[in-house]
Formats: C-alpha cells, structure tokens, sequence
C-alpha cells in the first residue's frame, strides 16, 4: 500500500513541476514588437501666472504598487512600455514646463519645486467593450524660498476602442495611454487647483525668507505605501 | 441615353458634395463634464464615477458641438465664459440586478437600473440650460460599467436636444 502511494506521488510530482513551468512560461515578456512608445504629442502649455514663475521637478516617484509597472495590458502576449511610468512622467512634464520656458535650470534658480508620486499610470478595468486609459499622479508644490508646500492632485482619462488583431489592439493601447497621459498633465498645468496653490504659496520676490522657516514634516501626500520607485534627476 | 447617364452622374455628385464639407463649426468653445456624485444609499464604486466621468467626456468629443473638451478643474478664460458650459449631476438610483430573474424569467426582468440627475448650466451666469433625468437599464450579467457607456450617450442625446432646442449659443 505504501508503495503504491509513493509510486503514485513519484509520477504525479514530475507532472506537476512541468505544469507549473508552463504557466510561468504563459507570463507575457516584453519582446520589440509588444513595447510601446508612450509621449506627448505635443506639450501641454501650462495657465501663466501673475508673474514669470520656474518650476523644478525634483522627484517623481511611482506609487502605484503595481509589481509590473511597465506590463499594461496581461492577455494576448502582453503589452509594455518601454520606460517606467516615473521616466515617462518625468520627461512629459519638463516637455511640457521647458516649451512655455518655465523649468528651471536647476534646483537654486527654482521658485517651486514639483515632487511627484503617481498613484496610477495604465488602464484600468471598462465595460469590456473599450479601453479605459488612466493617469493619476499627486504633485507636492513647494515654494523653494519658503519651504512652504501643497498637495494638487490631477488625473486624466481616455477611451478607446478595443480591436482584434494584435497590431491594431497595441495601437490603441498607446493611443488610450497617450492620451490620459496628456489629459492628466493638462489637468494639472491648467488647473485650477495648482493656480490656487501658486496663489497662495508665491511670495513676492524681493521677500526674504523668515529666519529658521523649517519645511514642513510631511510632504509626502496620502497614498499607497508601496512598490516605491524614485527617479533621480539627471 | 448618354446625356441621361451624365444627368444622373452630376445629380449623384450634387447629393452627395455637401458631405464632403467642411465640418460645421462647434456652437460652443468649451464644456466641462464633472464626475458626477453618488446620493446616499447609491452603492458604487468611486472606479464607476470615473468610468462614467471618461465616457461622458469621450461622448462629448464625438458630438462635435464643442470647440474643446477639457477636464474637471480646468482654468477657462474669462471671455470664453459666455460660450463655455459646465455638466454635472448625480447618481440617485443604482439596483444591481437579479442575474436568476434574468436567466429564468427573461424579457428585461431582474436587469440593473441606473437613474442619474443631470445638470447642464452655462459657466459664464450659471444658468441651467436643461436638467435631463437619465434612466438606462442593462442585463446584469454584463459589467455594470455598461450602464455608465449608456448613460454617457444618453444624456448627450439629451443635451443635443437641449441645445437644438435652445438654439445653442447665444
């Protein structure tokens, strides 16, 4: 009887380890033809201001706690982008600042620096007959004199239609993305929300600087403690 | 015979020229579209108000009456105000469906229901043009998010009404 048990387990474990190397095999990878390129199609020009203003980004930070940040789409073999959401944020945002000639050179010549934590970048789940492309990042606003800061908050949505072969179904997934990507940069450059915080952060510029100002404790906004991934600025 | 076939010709290409004009002009420069809020009682998903705020948004694109579509929030220029509008509401009634009633019994029984209350007011005075009430009903063996999908349509069918009836900008 226990032979017959044991024999029984020797073949049924070999079996099983070889199903279980052929799900991990069914994980898509991220091949040249599933990548897709995600960028502005052209920059969003930020609201102007009372004043001329420069804007420096220091961090952008994912904090979607996706373990795959770069896999949006799972079934057909996958679709990936080819850089991580934080790169993409930080390059459409400067795109977006330098074409109006408002990103500061560096940190020092700044009068607010932007921090940015992105809650979500990719698709989110639709009626399934659409895709449903969103972006939706936090941006910490902070006055580089006074160290004064404040939270906006900007998404952007996109719907697109879904498609049957690959190449069409990858086109609109890019396009989808894309466009949320935009619609959430020109949500927070043309907000409302990030003139109300410029208003009421900005201090003339002649003002110095009280002595011993301290920047707030907590900078960091509400969120998903998760899957961190900061992008240092080069 | 020949002069009747060129006759028919030149009445076909008459016919059909003013589709390839140009598109007619956008009766408004602007429209806002806000998420829409839940009453008490209203049990979904903060993801549905998305989903609903994403396809009004993209119904709105396709009707072509609007110079632009922006974003909720989004800073408008004091002279667009007159000819800019704003779209908002709330969702008052949300069953969920009986997929049993709608299997064994059919011809809509136990189908999800969605009632939204919708406002649409011009930004400059806030004036309400029209208060469209939306009521859509799906089976409840598709998502719920497919209500969101007719109800987007719907209350820019209602809206088109409105503005014709309005006679659009003014």
């Amino acid at each position: 009887m226990v032979s017959r048990v044991l024999g029984f387990g020797t073949v049924i474990l070999p079996v099983l380890s070889v199903l279980c190397a052929l799900a991990v095999a069914d994980d898509p990878k991220p091949t040249p033809e599933n990548t897709i390129h995600i960028e502005l199609s052209e920059p969003v020009k930020p609201q102007t201001f009372a004043r001329t203003l420069k804007f420096f980004v220091t961090d952008v930070t994912d904090r979607s706690g996706n373990a795959q940040p770069m896999m949006v789409y799972k079934p057909r073999k996958g679709v990936f982008l080819d850089r991580t959401p934080a790169e993409i944020t930080r390059e459409g945002l400067t795109k977006c600042l330098e074409s109006a000639s408002t990103l500061a050179a560096d940190r020092e010549s700044a009068d607010f620096l932007l921090t940015v934590y992105i809650f979500r970048f990719g698709l989110s789940d639709s009626s399934g007959m659409d895709f449903f492309g969103k972006v939706e990042f936090a941006v910490v606003v902070k006055n580089a004199k006074t160290g004064k800061s404040q939270q906006v908050s900007a998404a952007g949505t996109s719907i697109a239609g879904v498609a049957i072969l690959k190449k069409n179904l990858q086109k609109n997934v890019q396009d989808d993305i894309n466009k949320a990507f935009g619609d959430a940069l020109r949500n927070l450059l043309r907000g409302e929300k990030l003139r109300d915080a410029i208003t009421a952060l900005d201090v003339p510029p002649d003002a110095k600087a009280p002595e011993g100002t301290a920047p707030p404790a907590s900078e960091k906004p509400v969120g998903a403690t998760t899957g961190e991934e900061p992008v240092k600025n080069s | 015979m020949r002069l009747i076939r060129m006759i028919v010709l030149l009445a076909f290409f008459l016919a059909v020229l003013p589709g390839f004009g140009k598109d007619k002009e956008a009766q408004f420069k602007s429209v806002e579209a806000k998420h829409f809020t839940r009453a008490e009682g209203v049990e979904l998903s903060p993801e549905f108000t998305d989903y609903l705020y994403a396809e009004l948004r993209a119904e709105l694109t396709k009707a072509k009456l609007f110079g632009q579509v922006i974003g909720e929030g989004e800073v408008v220029d004091a002279a667009d105000a007159p000819s800019s509008i704003i779209i908002e509401g709330t969702v008052t009634e949300y069953k969920k469906g009986n997929v049993a009633k709608d299997v064994l019994i059919g011809f809509t029984a136990g189908w999800r229901s969605l009632k939204l209350d919708t406002t649409i007011k011009r930004r400059s005075d806030q004036s309400v043009m029209a208060s469209p009430q939306v009521h859509v009903r799906a089976s409840p063996r598709w998502k719920d998010k497919v209500l969101a999908k007719q109800a987007a349509h719907q209350i820019v069918n209602d809206l088109k009404k409105a503005l014709k009836d309005s006679g659009g900008a003014k």
